[in-house]
């Protein structure tokens, strides 16, 4: 082991400090203060809207909003029970048309559409029907089956709040099977497996967790449809025909009849329909947020 | 260099009969052309080692004797790839056939998101229908094989995506070898793990070489000169030197071969 110092002694290159300039400085605090503060303006307008509805719809909920039906113009009292059942089967309905629509589609897009003209162009108009105005589904609907078969029906309101499901079901399912790394793919075909066995038992398992989290946001996003539901299932004040034929009640419309309506105790149920759906699609929603956290 | 590396012992049998006979060989991704007339033979349960620089053309090679390039449209091989008396690169080949003869284990671990169990008899499962006790039987020979058996026989219904990463390597070996392929192909199958799960691997492939024809593609030399008996130098798309391991280490007969064994360039 040697001690000796080494022959030549270099020196220092001299001082840089200072380099910053104090208005850089200030411009960079300036920043961020501004961001901060437009998204408190952002959360606070979020927080006033559940505030306001927590303090109203809890005042107008009661045992009676989820037994009793919609009350008729000026009468007493009365509940959402016909519309919160309705919500359920429309909005059912709806994910029943759209999750397998929307899952093979997604998976085609994601595995055989690699490359083909005809997928770009699938993605393009899905990217259209995802920011569609909701209302025109309702009238295309209208169109389709409301006018043919003579009357307003769930089975239309069910088809109308599915295609709006669709377009969302397609790109989380794309997105989470484009997450599924290729080695796993052809690790797959490398025992022989044909792709459609790759695709159900190996791709589609390595992305559940994202695919289901699709499909809940999907029926979150449905649940508080009011357009496409206003030119198909229309609404009911009474309790709807099992056979999903006339009108059936449901929680959105009656948010918009009652909240416009001069009778005090549909304004309460109106405040409390729109706490019920904003509470479903908040518990939805965390429970995504669960099964994504859990997949990893 | 050559000094520290440790020459496979075992003695190669010249008389061995060609598993595999590459003759006149290119490859092509999309325009560019990335394997120039290759001509190599795989020995019957010998271990072949495909060495030489990143961009060289080995995995390329080896993901042709499974035709997992054809996955992607824009590859394409023309020549023989000769596996008992057929081309695999032609098209009257069912690929998924193929595939269940020639087996293939990743540069990363590629567990299925199912249980260990489930993992093995993936590939059994997909061509065969035995019944529990004797699936049960296959599943359990092969994480013996592949030495991993005591280390997960208590958690067989567990995620094979729980275990580490070179449980999770020998998983994907087990998988291969339930399927009884006659070739199994490694593309740097230890180049993603520690050296304790390395030179488990190597042990193994030790072993697996007296019921399978091996061909290995590996960035390590002394790994090439522990395990195989024969190696195949490649550069730039083309085979430069092609012979038993031992001369190929102690004497290539090509500068370019020395260079590289020797850690001169690569």
């Amino acid at each position: 082991m040697s001690t000796a110092t080494p022959s030549t002694v270099r020196e220092l290159p001299p001082s840089t400090w200072g380099r910053v300039r104090q208005s850089r400085r200030v411009a960079d605090k300036a920043m961020r203060i501004i961001t901060a503060s437009f998204t408190m303006i952002a959360i606070f307008v979020l927080f006033w809207i559940l505030g306001m509805l927590i303090v109203k719809g809890i005042g107008g909920l009661s045992v009676a909003t989820f037994t009793q039906t919609m009350p008729g113009p000026g009468s007493e009292g009365g509940g959402l029970a016909n519309a919160i059942v309705g919500s359920i089967i429309l909005t059912f309905l709806g994910i029943v048309v759209a999750t397998p629509i929307g899952v093979l589609a997604g998976t085609y897009l994601a595995e055989y559409g690699k490359g083909s003209k005809l997928a770009d162009l699938i993605r393009f108009i899905n990217d259209i029907l995802l920011s569609a105005p909701s209302i025109l589904i309702g009238l295309f609907v209208y169109v389709i089956l409301v006018e043919p078969l003579g009357g307003y029906s769930g089975w239309a309101g069910g088809v109308a709040l599915g295609i709006i499901a669709i377009p969302v079901i397609v790109r989380t399912t794309e997105d989470m099977l484009r997450l599924v790394p290729g080695p796993l793919r052809e690790a797959g075909s490398a025992l022989g497996a044909p792709t459609s066995i790759v695709i159900t038992s190996i791709t589609w398992k390595a992305a559940k967790a994202g695919m289901v989290t699709g499909i809940l946001l999907a029926l979150a996003r449905i649940a508080g449809e009011t357009a496409p539901l206003i030119f198909t299932a229309l609404n009911n004040s009474f309790w709807f025909s099992p056979s999903l034929l006339g009108g059936v009640s449901n929680l959105p419309v009656t948010i918009y009849q009652f909240a416009s309506a001069p009778y005090e105790n549909w304004q309460q149920l109106a405040w409390a329909g729109s706490l019920i759906i904003t509470m479903s699609i908040l518990v939805l929603s965390i429970i995504a947020r669960r099964i994504v956290r859990g997949a990893k | 260099m050559l000094s520290t590396l440790e020459l496979s012992p075992q003695t190669l049998d010249v008389d061995a009969p060609v598993r595999i006979k590459v003759k006149n060989l290119d490859f092509y991704y999309g325009e560019h052309k990335a394997l120039k007339n290759i001509n190599l033979d795989f020995r019957d349960r010998h271990v072949t080692a495909l060495i030489g620089p990143s961009g060289c053309g080995k995995s390329t090679l080896l993901r042709i004797f499974n035709r997992i390039y054809s996955l992607y449209p824009e590859q394409k091989a023309t020549g023989e790839v000769m596996l008992d008396g057929r081309n695999v690169i032609s098209n009257d080949v069912d690929v998924n056939e193929l595939r269940s003869r020639i087996g293939m284990v990743f540069q990363k671990p590629t567990p299925f998101p199912m249980s260990i169990y489930d993992n093995v008899a993936f590939g059994i499962r997909l061509y065969e229908k035995p019944p529990k006790s004797e699936l049960d039987d296959r599943v359990e020979g092969a994480l013996r094989r592949a030495a991993l058996w005591d280390e997960v026989k208590d958690k067989l219904k567990t995620s094979g995506m729980g275990l580490s990463g070179g449980q999770q390597q020998r998983l994907c070996i087990a998988r291969t070898i339930a399927q009884k392929p006659e070739v199994i192909l490694f593309d740097e199958p230890t180049s993603a793990l520690d050296p304790i799960s390395t030179g488990k691997i190597e042990d193994l492939l030790e072993q697996l070489k007296t019921d399978f024809t091996i061909v290995i593609v590996t960035h390590n030399m002394q790994q090439a000169a522990r395990i195989s008996q024969y190696t195949a130098f490649m550069y730039l798309g083309e085979v430069i030197e092609f012979a038993p391991t031992n001369t190929i280490f102690m004497n290539p007969s090509k500068k370019q071969t020395q260079d590289y064994v020797t850690g001169r360039f690569g």
